[in-house]
């Protein structure tokens, strides 16, 4: 195959069609804050869970958590798009703000993505609660029960301020890859960022094939960058006096 | 004299191992008990078992003549205060956040009433001035004493202390201790688990020798220093009182 030459031509092409990107990084954006709420509402639950529950309920968080884990991501998609039984919500308005025209989204693929990335964030999130959660040392819930707190007083006021400190390092990994991972959807044609750049230089006679790609990469490089300086400065904010972060 | 605290015929054990065997003893209010031992001897695991920290296998604590185990769990740490070796403040938590905590949320006081309390509490270990202060800025010796605070504010009719000074550099270990005694010459009733022979000397009523998880022996600390009945004790108190 033939490689394309960089073309100033298709610089031009790249800039012109801007406004389809631009829906593909409203949807990415969309698919990217959804799947981490998905992801964190369900995973420190699961992650408190794995510290402090027992019996059936721990072993099926843990079970839950090692199939997520397990399944490659593009599977996982492709069998909750195909595979669950969605409701029809047909095409979902987007758009029509700043400069970002309105388009339509295929609903069933944007939930089945959302669902897929977000649980299998949530398998990971739980493992970054997990570990902060038993950071903590024990001795601090110990002289929380001796002033007659309960437990779950304990571990609401004592252990998860602590762990969620703890737990900001891990989660902007976890940001970083779902983030790039919501490129994924294009295997059950979400119009993501990567998917509507594909629609761009999969038109006949179309040359812009690494401008597209150059710059959709520039995109989720400056995303993923912006994100992490502020969660950096999220845990400079929170850090606490006097301890080394 | 009305006894607060009494241990009967207490039984523990870790696996095979057997921790308490069978010790008994009782403590009057306003009593100052020291209890000393070799490492091992059961102290920490006698102290820990009268808030439930650790629950006994055989035997029963008494608090004011009810049994322990009797009482709702938390209604029981509402009277028992303690204060650990390994301090154990909340990092998270200024000095006052410490103390305000228990104040909060067990005894429901509002956010301006816990502050005020707290403040008296820190006042009366001499920290007034590290109120805002985090554990990570403190030294050990005011992080213990914040820990006294957190453990007095309580208002606990019985404060045990685990061994407080023996994780702390020996510089810092007499301004604990200073606070320990204002509180024994103000009445508090402790039970006190210490390597500490001078404060065991001149501040317990009582002073009980605990090895192999059995009463040895226990009297006033004089008599034990002096003359004690067991050689065991005198082998024990001479070589730390040397």
């Amino acid at each position: 195959m033939e490689s394309v030459p960089l073309q100033a031509g298709d610089w031009a092409f790249v800039v012109e069609n801007w406004p389809v990107l631009a829906q593909g990084l409203y949807v990415t954006v969309l698919l990217t804050v959804g799947s981490l709420l998905l992801g964190f509402l369900a995973g420190f639950p699961a992650g408190a869970i794995e510290v402090y529950g027992a019996g059936p309920l721990r072993s099926a968080v843990r079970g839950a958590g090692v199939l997520l884990r397990g399944t490659p991501i593009v599977v996982l998609i492709v069998l909750f798009f195909f595979g669950l039984p969605w409701p029809d919500v047909g095409g979902l308005p987007l758009g029509g703000w700043l400069l970002v025209p309105r388009f339509d989204i295929n609903g069933q693929a944007l939930l089945a993505a959302t669902a897929a990335l977000g649980l299998r964030s949530a398998a990971y999130q739980s493992q970054v609660f997990r570990g902060a959660i038993q950071s903590i040392d024990e001795g601090q819930m110990e002289a929380a029960e001796a002033i007659s707190l309960s437990k779950v007083q304990a571990i609401r006021h004592v252990v998860l301020p602590q762990a969620l400190r703890r737990s900001i390092p891990g989660f902007q990994n976890e940001f970083t890859i779902v983030l790039k991972d919501t490129s994924i959807a294009i295997a059950i044609g979400l119009g993501e960022l990567l998917f509507r750049g594909q629609q761009l230089f999969l038109q006949p006679g179309q040359s812009a094939v690494i401008e597209v790609i150059l710059t959709i990469s520039a995109v989720y490089f400056v995303l993923t960058f912006a994100t992490n300086r502020t969660l950096d400065l999220l845990e400079r904010r929170y850090a606490i006096p006097g301890e080394s972060t | 004299m009305s006894e607060l605290l009494r241990f009967d015929d207490v039984y523990k054990s870790f696996g095979d191992e057997r921790v308490l065997e069978g010790v008994s003893f009782g403590m009057g209010r306003t009593d100052v008990e020291v209890v000393v031992g070799p490492s091992g001897s059961g102290k920490s695991t006698l102290l820990r078992c009268v808030n439930r920290l650790t629950e006994i296998d055989d035997g029963d604590i008494y608090l004011d003549g009810d049994s322990v185990h009797a009482m709702d769990v938390d209604a029981l740490r509402r009277r028992v205060g303690m204060v650990f070796q390994g301090v154990n403040l909340f990092a998270h938590r200024t000095a006052l956040g410490n103390v305000t905590l228990g104040l909060r949320q067990v005894r429901g006081m509002s956010k301006s009433e816990a502050r005020e309390v707290a403040e008296a509490n820190l006042e009366r270990v001499g920290l007034a001035d590290q109120a805002d202060s985090y554990p990570a800025e403190l030294s050990g010796g005011q992080k213990q004493r914040v820990g006294i605070a957190r453990a007095l504010a309580m208002e606990p009719e019985l404060l045990l202390f685990d061994e407080p000074t023996s994780a702390l550099d020996p510089e810092l270990i007499g301004e604990v201790l200073g606070v320990m005694q204002d509180l024994a010459a103000d009445g508090m009733t402790m039970l006190v688990v210490t390597h500490e022979m001078g404060f065991a000397r001149s501040v317990a009523d009582t002073l009980t020798f605990l090895d192999d998880g059995r009463v040895v022996e226990r009297g006033p600390p004089e008599r034990l220093f002096e003359r004690p009945d067991e050689e065991r004790t005198d082998q024990f108190l001479g070589r730390l009182d040397a």
